[in-house]
């Protein structure tokens, strides 16, 4: 058996910095240049200078200072201004038009061929056209294939989570109340007489403030208050340079207000995980998108959308959450060792490097990366890219992300290699900022070489059985 | 909905050692937030047992309380209702509702807690609300031997008060309420 070597592909000229490129790898790393507002990538002409020798963040082509990153969301909503900021003159290549057309296409059809579009949503959504929404709801199953069957979907789906509201997002003195009112629906007569003792009534079923009963609405909203409390603390501190999260506008305090309820409702529909921490930073670029859309009806129900749409995605994801799973091999130890197995099966001197010989037990960064789902490793319109990329694959996001992971480790593997624990372990914690596209481009070679080892292993049992 | 937890008349530790255990189960902290005392403690350590339940009280001066600087008076505002505190031995006769509308009138309150007959009354006139919460532990009093402990829990929610009256008859736990709104129109004097 040939030892595993490093594969082939990964020493291709490409991850080099030496100006003479391929142009095969124009195709997929070309400039997405109209769409990204924050990383200015020049035109296919210009090789990436980009690759893991640079970790400086000012290594792409001039990025932009940190302010603008507040300030984007803004902007983002005005694809007017957009000529403005694009400093290439060659613009975006002929396939990237051609791919974004596609893309825009598909989405119009009145039935929509689900598989072509995590296809081509797998290559980006563009962010100006303001079709991510719409392809991240299909992605998820929130919208059905059949486009005439969208108003009445979205008006159930709708009209159920606002019943979930009012029964849910109550507090008991609000509920007594209503008990009240249906029991004594002559409350007329309550006015009693102005001047005198007042009357003394019995309460219902034993519901006082102070109750310790273990059915009792108050003892259990007593009970959920520190959930809430932590829910409300983790809200206030979401994404706090951007102000669509936070600031003292009453933009950022309903965009609060929404991200807050949901993460109640989701907390008391769901008593085996509750709330934990992170769960905040899923919910964020969900929500961020479905509200900057530009459809004013979808921009308004956005908070159920978002409810539905973080139901489903961390359906996926849930096991992750849960303590008691921790250890079992649906937990999130038994996925760390499947990144660390995919690393060593794609990058066995790397993977030897970090587990062996400095001894960075994975644990250390990638807890963040695979439960917080990347989320706080970059900035936040990369975030929506690396996500056009994990929800649009077919297989489920759990196993694209942790392709995209093997991707980042890989392609920081030069220093990698030459650091030693403290260094490795301050690298991955802080992964450097990088050019998204190169990222993903390697998280899909993984993909097709996983399919070749398989597809190998297959040939090799034929022979063996003959 | 805030919750306002009134008592007073303790008396400890003079005519009796403690609150009563049942209530003292179910007083814990993080539940109320206002605690309002008519005074009578009497002495520091249930001012700071009070202290641990909710860190916002208020506490008007009895006869018998051994910190001489409680005010005689107090108001304070919860929400929309303007609430005043007096122990009562002040008012003459005791206990007298004529009388204590006219404290009422004159401190401008919708809700005058006093205390000092150590028997549960809520009172409604047309200037407001007179509540007085008992004695807490059910201490004899200048009038009568034969008291038992209560207090009061109000509900604040915006223009309406649901008042809990807790008592402890026999061992065991009452729970009654009372409910009424403030009416909008305010009375012109």
């Amino acid at each position: 058996m040939k030892k595993k070597a490093v594969p082939e592909w990964l020493n291709s000229s490409i991850w080099s910095t030496s100006p003479a490129m391929n142009s095969t790898t124009t195709t997929t790393t070309s400039a997405s240049a109209s769409a990204d507002l924050v990383h200015r990538y020049s035109p296919s002409s210009n090789p990436y200078i980009y690759d893991d020798d640079d970790v400086d963040p000012p290594a792409p082509p001039p990025p932009p200072p940190p302010p603008d990153t507040v300030r984007r969301d803004v902007r983002d909503r005005d694809p007017g201004r957009l000529g403005d900021y694009d400093r290439d003159d060659e613009g975006p290549s002929a396939e990237e038009i051609s791919r974004q057309a596609l893309l825009l296409t598909e989405v119009s059809k009145k039935m929509i061929n689900i598989g072509e579009l995590r296809r081509l949503a797998c290559q980006g959504v563009p962010d100006n056209a303001g079709v991510r929404p719409m392809v991240w709801k299909l992605l998820l199953g929130y919208l059905p294939p059949d486009r005439s069957l969208w108003p009445s979907e979205l008006a159930k789906k709708r009209s159920h989570y606002k019943n979930l509201k009012t029964d849910l997002l109550v507090n008991p003195s609000e509920i007594t109340r209503r008990l009240e009112d249906s029991l004594y629906s002559d409350s007329k007569e309550s006015k009693g007489p102005p001047i005198g003792m007042l009357k003394r009534s019995e309460i219902a079923h034993g519901e006082h403030p102070l109750s310790l009963g273990k059915s009792s609405i108050w003892n259990k909203y007593f009970q959920e208050s520190e959930i809430l409390e932590q829910i409300d603390r983790d809200v206030k501190r979401t994404h706090p340079d951007m102000i669509f999260f936070s600031g003292d506008s009453a933009y950022a305090k309903s965009n609060q207000d929404s991200l807050r309820n949901i993460l109640i409702i989701f907390s008391k529909l769901n008593p085996g995980i509750r709330y934990v921490q992170g769960m905040n930073e899923v919910l964020a670029p969900l929500f961020y998108v479905f509200k900057t859309d530009p459809d004013e009806e979808n921009t308004a129900a956005a908070e159920a959308d978002t409810f539905f749409c973080f139901t489903e995605l961390f359906g996926g994801f849930r096991d992750n959450f849960c303590q008691q799973l921790d250890n079992s091999n649906m937990g999130i130890r038994s996925t760390i060792a499947r990144l660390s197995q995919l690393l060593k099966e794609h990058d066995e001197e790397l993977w030897r490097h970090l587990e062996v010989t400095t001894k960075v037990n994975p644990q250390f960064y990638a807890f963040r990366w695979i439960t917080l789902l990347l989320t706080m490793e970059f900035n936040f319109s990369d975030i929506l890219r690396i996500w056009d990329f994990l929800l649009s694959d077919p297989e489920g996001p759990q196993e694209t992300l942790l392709r995209v992971c093997c991707a980042m480790l890989i392609l920081v593997r030069r220093h990698l290699i030459a650091g030693d624990f403290t260094s490795n372990l301050k690298l991955l914690q802080h992964y450097p900022p990088t050019n998204i596209n190169h990222l993903l481009y390697v998280a899909r070679r993984i993909i097709c070489v996983l399919q070749h080892v398989i597809l190998d292993s297959y040939s090799l049992g034929s022979v063996s059985c003959l | 909905m805030v919750l306002v937890l009134a008592l007073g008349d303790m008396h400890i530790p003079h005519r009796a050692p403690d609150l009563p255990a049942k209530f003292k189960s179910m007083l814990v902290p993080g539940k109320i937030q206002h605690i309002i005392c008519t005074g009578n403690l009497c002495i520091k350590e249930v001012h700071d047992y009070l202290k641990t339940l909710c860190p916002d009280l208020h506490i008007s001066r009895g006869e018998y309380d051994e910190e001489t600087r409680y005010p005689e008076t107090k108001t304070l505002t919860i929400g929309q209702f303007k609430l005043g505190v007096c122990h009562g031995h002040q008012v003459i006769p005791w206990g007298d509702l004529d009388s204590l509308a006219m404290l009422q009138r004159q401190l401008d309150v919708d809700i005058l807690v006093t205390g000092h007959t150590h028997q549960f009354t809520a009172y409604k006139h047309e200037g407001g609300v007179v509540i007085n919460p008992g004695s807490a532990t059910g201490a004899y009093s200048s009038i009568t031997y034969d008291v038992n402990p209560s207090f009061v829990l109000m509900d604040i929610d915006g223009l309406r008060v649901v008042v809990y009256v807790y008592e402890l008859i026999d061992g065991e736990v009452k729970v009654d309420k009372i409910d009424f709104k403030k009416t909008t129109t305010t009375t012109t004097h």
